[in-house]
């Protein structure tokens, strides 16, 4: 599903964001990324996304090149990933059921398409009831779930999260590392970048380490 | 609805149920255009309710531009009627061409044919020497007194309405017609015809150059708006690019307000062309009664204000697509 190979990024400042970085996740994996402050965890993320281009290397996506990618295809090959991120992004003046619709919305999906799969979404993050609230109504956990809704709204082969936990208290936290968990077991492809170590190792599944853009780890954690 | 993940295009197929090869590709196509047309719909939707949603300074920018709009169309549409006053300013710009007293009459109709096939003449009205001793005698009030002459003095008159109004064109025709056999003498009052050509082109040099002007201005005055409203918008453009919205995608909402713009200040600048000719028109015809001419201003035709319609649009496309184009750019540098 993913496969880095020997990938390198440099940003103009001269920071290191990843040095000579290889691995391959499987389709229907689930993996963790974690590492210090600054290891590079972003930065992996950042490249899948094609957010920022790779100058060393080559990644491979479902088979797809995205390191030749044009700006043509980068829309296209977004659709097919989720992205959460720890401070959600959800946009302030729509409710909660326009803001998980907006994939779908960019898709152009029938109004009724649209309402069976936002509810859909919404119902397995266990948000039905507040569809029509505004972000700012809802609590800090519950809007994280409504990114998380978004992210899946569309199917994507592929979920990826940065830092999903980051501003949750470890009760919901965990919560929300359960819902990742419930979209691997259905079979998507599951991608997080945490440094929360504590809540990883009382999860069984592959953990990449990184320390300043190199991987020093790749194994099971807990 | 299946848990399963899958592949957008997959997905699009199996919304359906399944056909055999051509009628399958089919449907997919057809789900692709309609999916086109609903995210249309949908922002054309979107970009309606947001102007909509801030009723006074949508108005205040179809007025703007309408009023920018309707002052060259408005002059431009008075020349137009001045225009149309042409006809009499080439009748002041007759040329009288005197025959010689003795052409006899055969080789003054040749003659008159001839000049009406001149390229420049647009008309030509041959006045025989009886014709015009009877002129005469009906305007002089001398009719009793004329009889008593031995012989018609007055020699035949060809009278020639040029093509055009201008002190080239009308001083080659002069002298050409000077110099035609048969011909004594060939008249022409250019001063005034000049001045009234001169100001006629000075009026029009200064409606374009006014079009043009407020033309750069409306698209800066879009150009802003969009500008602002994108910058309100930039979270959003942002999310819209990380769950996979295209440059088109973005861009659509942004040029469907530049063209409600455009379309609302036509309108406008229609309304209010058809009122202000229409109060000049009262005013204008009353003075041309005195004048004993039935001269009026011409009004905007529909034709003219459909294209009146069909550019203000463009304009508002043109502006909110400049802006777009200038700032998505900026935009990308910053989403990363
Ligand atoms: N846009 C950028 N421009 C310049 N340098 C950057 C940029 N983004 C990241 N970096 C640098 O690249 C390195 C890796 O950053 P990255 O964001 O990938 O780390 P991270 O593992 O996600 O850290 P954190 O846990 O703090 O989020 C850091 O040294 C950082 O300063
Ligand atoms: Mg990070």
């Amino acid at each position: 599903m993913i496969r880095f190979e020997q990938v390198g990024k440099r940003y103009p400042n001269g920071h290191t964001g990843l040095v000579d970085v290889s691995f391959r996740v499987h389709r229907g994996e689930m993996v963790f990324v974690t590492g210090h402050s600054g290891a590079g965890k972003s930065t992996l993320l950042k490249l899948i996304l094609a957010l920022e281009k790779a100058d060393a290397g080559k990644i491979l996506l479902a088979g797809q090149d995205i390191s030749e990618i044009t700006h043509a295809q980068i829309p296209f090959l977004r659709r097919q990933i989720g992205v959460v991120f720890q401070n959600h992004r959800l946009l302030p003046d729509r409710s909660v059921f326009e803001n998980v619709a907006l994939p779908l919305q960019i898709l152009g999906l029938s109004r009724e398409q649209m309402t069976k799969r936002v509810h859909a979404a919404l119902d397995k993050v266990g948000l039905l009831r507040k569809e029509k609230c505004l972000p700012q109504d809802i609590s800090t956990g519950e809007q994280q779930r409504v990114g998380i809704a978004r992210a899946v709204v569309h199917k994507p082969a592929l979920l990826l999260a940065d830092e999903p936990t980051g501003n949750l208290d470890p009760r919901l936290a965990a919560e929300i590392m359960g819902l990742f968990e419930d979209f691997h077991r259905a079979g998507t492809t599951v991608l997080v970048a945490s440094h929360d170590l504590a809540l990883i190792a009382r999860m069984r599944h592959r953990l990449l380490t990184l320390q300043r853009g190199r991987i020093i780890g790749d194994g099971e954690s807990g | 609805m299946s848990d399963k993940p899958q592949k957008i295009g997959q997905e699009a197929a199996a919304a359906r149920p399944a056909k055999r090869g051509a009628k399958r590709d089919q449907h997919g196509w057809r789900e692709t255009l309609r999916a086109y047309g609903r995210s249309h719909k949908a922002s054309l939707h979107d970009s309606v309710g947001r102007l909509w949603a801030q009723p006074i300074s949508t108005l205040l920018t179809w007025l703007v531009m309408g009023i920018a709009l309707s002052l060259p169309m408005g002059m431009g549409l008075l020349l137009d009627s001045l225009e149309k006053l042409g006809g009499s300013w080439q009748r002041a710009a007759q040329i009288s061409v005197f025959l010689e007293l003795r052409l006899p009459e055969a080789e003054s109709q040749a003659l008159s044919l001839r000049i009406a096939d001149m390229a420049h003449v647009a008309d030509v009205e041959l006045i025989s020497r009886e014709q015009a001793l009877a002129e005469f005698q009906q305007q002089s009030g001398l009719g009793e007194a004329l009889k008593e002459l031995p012989e018609n003095p007055l020699p035949a008159l060809i009278v020639v309405t040029p093509k055009e109004v201008e002190r080239a064109g009308l001083e080659a025709l002069l002298s050409e017609l000077q110099g035609l056999p048969g011909v004594a003498q060939a008249q022409l009052d250019l001063a005034w015809v000049e001045r009234l050509a001169a100001m006629l082109s000075l009026g029009q040099r200064f409606v374009f150059g006014i079009a043009l002007l407020l033309i750069a201005g409306l698209l800066l005055v879009v150009g802003n708006t969009i500008r602002l409203a994108i910058e309100g918008r930039r979270q959003e453009i942002e999310v819209i690019k990380l769950v996979g919205g295209t440059d088109g995608y973005v861009r659509r909402p942004f040029l469907y307000i530049g063209v409600l713009y455009g379309f609302g200040a036509g309108l406008i600048a229609w309304v209010l062309l058809a009122f202000g000719l229409s109060w000049l028109n009262d005013a204008v015809v009353r003075l041309a009664g005195l004048y004993q001419s039935d001269f009026a201003l011409i009004g905007v035709p529909v034709e003219e204000g459909l294209l009146l319609m069909l550019g203000s649009v463009m304009l508002g496309y043109c502006g909110a697509w400049l802006a777009v184009g200038r700032h998505l750019r900026e935009l990308e540098a910053q989403v990363q």
